[in-house]
């Protein structure tokens, strides 16, 4: 999985242009170990602590419907920074690996929106949104959606095991409510508002990073399984004894059927970017993962002929929907992020409401919707309500406000005189600099 | 400091302590000071950043000027 973030730095810095490769890959970089200690001070408690909402449905293991602190087995309650438990403890040998994994959903999540805002946001500005997103919003997101014990399970129905939502719709949501504070890149935009075309200056560097991404997303796809699990007593089989692997939610799928639609998923989504973008590269790539990020929500049921459907329709939305929305709202998506992980991600969880339409949201009960105390189905309108609640209700509100707090500050945005020069305009005066000097020295 | 300095007695006791880094107990102050470092790593590379940003703007060079500087490959 750490090979996503090597992907999404390649990928940046490739679609940046010369004179701010090294801030971009700086700003990508930096928030590796920004969102980790944020993660470790409070991001890995909200997951365990907020399930119940608050106050939305009561908790499977107390019955409560408060934060989930108590001294039950899965609370918040052992994941404080100050806990014994948080360090090296011979009675706990995995709680750090789980906390790790997370971790790297974390990186994921601010990383999509790193791409977005590349050549004019400043790293500090950067530095609060990647916690805001990496360490807060998904986290909660997650303890909602995710969660065995997650209250949009038992009310909605939701059902994402593979992260179209809650990574993906969330991360390119927030990108959204930033980039319409934060602006377009000098120079996007014509006087009468027509949109040019700032194209990746590296497209080697571009599509390395996207194979790249594209293995990391097959190990994320691994890790959000357990892989072999009795399903009989969990459920309170009497007598049962059933060995499966199962999803996040502790419901079954195989590893093989995964493999199938991770891959039939990456094929609709290369075979549709290539035909809507007419054979762009830059484009054709990212569909890809387009394709599986539309297919995700579902790929531990589908069949995989569904997922290459799935990921073929995600990416003719999210391609007509970024030029859509860059004509007529003026937003300069400056690597597609908001396209390919927010619509497609968007467009996916709406997908498995229909076609997951039924099955149960989870393996501990079923209930109806509104319900709260079982778990309500799949269905279509919990899906789409989820989807408003990655999208916008957690994703591009809070991005929008945080932004625009930042740029009430001042500190939002670099200034014009920057952005034209380039924000390496130093480091390259300096290596301009030491270059005459080695030459001066060596005639 | 030490929480062990003899495996066999730790690991025979009746009850086995499990948390074995330097300094059990400390959790709350350790955890004070990476809040500041962390807070405080946000203060000094936005100051460093804004000077930078500030020395390069009151220059003001050409959108081009790079170019001149770019070194030999």
């Amino acid at each position: 999985m750490f090979l996503i973030h090597v992907g999404f730095c390649m990928y940046e810095v490739g679609a940046s242009r010369y004179k701010h490769h090294q801030h971009t890959l700086m700003k990508n970089t930096m928030l590796i170990p920004l969102v980790t200690v944020t993660w470790f001070f409070f991001g890995w408690w909200i997951y365990w602590a907020f399930p119940t909402g608050p106050g939305l449905a009561p908790s499977i293991m107390n019955e409560s419907a408060a934060l989930i602190t108590d001294k039950s087995a899965f609370s918040a309650a052992w994941y404080v920074p100050t806990s014994d438990i948080m360090g090296v403890n011979l009675n706990d040998h995995i709680s750090g690996v789980f906390w790790a994994a997370f971790l790297l959903f974390s990186w994921t999540a601010a990383s999509i929106v790193s791409g977005a805002v590349i050549e004019r946001i400043t790293t500090f500005a950067f530095g609060i949104l990647a916690i805001a997103i990496g360490s807060v919003f998904w986290t909660i997101d997650a303890a909602w959606g995710w969660h065995f014990d997650g209250w949009m399970l038992k009310i909605l129905g939701y059902h994402d095991a593979y992260a179209s939502g809650v990574i993906h719709a969330i991360a390119g949501g927030f990108a959204l409510g930033i980039l319409c504070v934060l602006g377009p890149r000098i120079g996007k935009f014509s006087s009468s508002g027509e949109p040019r075309n700032i194209g990746p200056r590296n497209p080697w560097l571009v599509t390395v990073g996207l194979f790249l991404i594209y293995t990391g997303f097959w190990g994320f796809y691994a890790a959000c399984n357990i892989p072999i699990f009795d399903l009989g007593p969990e459920y309170g089989m009497e007598g049962k004894t059933f060995w499966t692997a199962t999803n996040i939610y502790v419901t079954p799928t195989t590893l093989s059927g995964i493999t199938f639609n991770f891959l039939m998923s990456l094929s609709g989504g290369l075979l549709a970017g290539y035909v809507v973008s007419k054979g762009d590269p830059f484009w054709t790539y990212s569909s890809g993962l387009a394709g599986i990020i539309c297919a995700s929500a579902g790929n531990d049921l589908y069949h995989p002929i569904q997922s290459m459907i799935i990921g073929m329709i995600g990416v003719v939305i999210a391609y007509k929907m970024h030029y859509w929305v860059e004509r007529k709202f003026k937003i300069d998506d400056a690597v597609g992020a908001v396209a390919v992980h927010g619509y497609a991600g968007f467009a996916g969880l709406v997908i498995c409401g229909f076609v997951l339409n039924g099955y149960p949201s989870s393996g501990y009960s079923v209930g109806a919707m509104w319900d709260g105390t079982t778990y309500a189905a799949i269905n279509p309108l919990g899906m789409f309500l989820g989807a408003i609640i990655m999208f916008f209700v957690l994703g591009m509100i809070p991005g929008w406000i945080i932004a625009k707090v930042l740029h009430g500050m001042g500190k939002l945005r670099i200034p014009r005189e920057v952005e034209l020069a380039g924000l390496d305009y130093q480091i390259i005066e300096d290596a301009g600099n030491d270059e005459k000097a080695v030459a001066s020295s060596s005639r | 400091m030490a929480t062990v300095t003899n495996w066999i007695d730790h690991l025979s006791a009746s009850e086995v302590q499990g948390a074995i880094y330097p300094g059990v107990g400390s959790e709350g102050i350790l955890v004070l000071i990476g809040i500041v470092l962390w807070i405080g790593w946000h203060v000094i590379s936005n100051m460093q950043e804004s000077k930078k940003m500030n020395d390069i703007a009151r220059r003001r060079p050409g959108k081009d000027d790079w170019k001149s500087n770019s070194p030999d490959w």
